[in-house]
């Protein structure tokens, strides 16, 4: 689905930090599919590049440029893997550097996990952190469950059924980014 | 409150959510509402460009029994 105009931008927020994260071949992937689509723009945020400070939090250390992207962005995807039940604290510290900027755009979130749940429980903590930055989540989700075997040792995935699962997810991704640009551009609250 | 414009297009942004934020500061508690217990904040969206903008709402007036 296009429309014409402007390209809508859909960033890819790589959630964590930690040495050899798997997630980051996720990441590259998702970024892949969506730069297959026309009339999309995209590109990879990754948390370690933000140069956010440790002595605060929220808005009082927001960066110039993430807090660009994402007022820039009309939706994005979160890849996020699990820890200990959870998603990352640096990517709610990331996350928590903007508000305004994303009010009323559509998130979609993919899970990674070294295990068999492909990150759905850190997917469930996150959820209500999304909705409360004033995104709003789509219902689609993808999961990479043991996802050290997801990809060969050169980054290239070896279960092609993913692609299936991603293309659904981007599908409803797009509409909804869409529709808000059309609501936030052109139906007024009251 | 007067329509908001972009400073880019020099159009009418359109106003199309209301946030509530809490006083993070004792300076800003009595810029709360005493029914919402917050202030809302306006975000406003370009139709032309799509950038967006938010400012403080005013404060409502006092409800007034007839």
């Amino acid at each position: 689905m296009t429309e014409p105009g402007r390209a809508l931008f859909v960033p890819v927020l790589l959630g964590t930090v930690r040495q050899g994260r798997m997630s980051l071949p996720v990441a590259r992937l998702v970024v892949s599919e969506l730069s297959r689509r026309p009339g999309i723009e995209t590109e990879l945020i990754d948390i370690a590049r933000i140069p956010l400070r440790i002595d605060d939090a929220g808005q009082a250390i927001k960066d110039p440029t993430f807090s660009a992207q994402m007022s820039r962005a009309d939706a994005l995807v979160v890849v996020s893997p699990e820890y200990n039940h959870g998603y990352s604290g640096l990517l709610k510290h990331a996350l928590d550097s903007c508000l305004e900027e994303y009010i009323h755009k559509a998130v979609g979130v993919v899970g990674v996990s070294a295990g068999p749940y492909g990150g759905t429980r850190g997917i469930q903590d996150l959820l209500p952190v999304l909705r409360e930055l004033g995104l709003v989540a789509i219902f689609w989700d993808v999961n990479f469950s043991a996802v050290q075997s997801a990809f060969d040792e050169t980054g290239a995935l070896r279960d092609q059924t993913y692609l299936r699962r991603i293309d659904k997810f981007l599908k409803e991704l797009v509409w909804m980014a869409w529709t808000l640009r059309h609501g936030r551009e052109h139906i007024a609250l009251e | 409150m007067a329509a908001m414009i972009c400073p880019t297009c020099g159009i009418e942004m359109n106003h199309h959510a209301e946030k509530l934020v809490y006083p993070s500061a004792p300076h800003e508690a009595s810029s709360a509402d005493p029914v919402l217990g917050g202030m809302i904040e306006e975000l406003h969206t370009c139709p032309g460009c799509g950038a967006g903008a938010s400012r403080r709402a005013e404060p409502a007036a006092p409800a007034r029994r007839q």
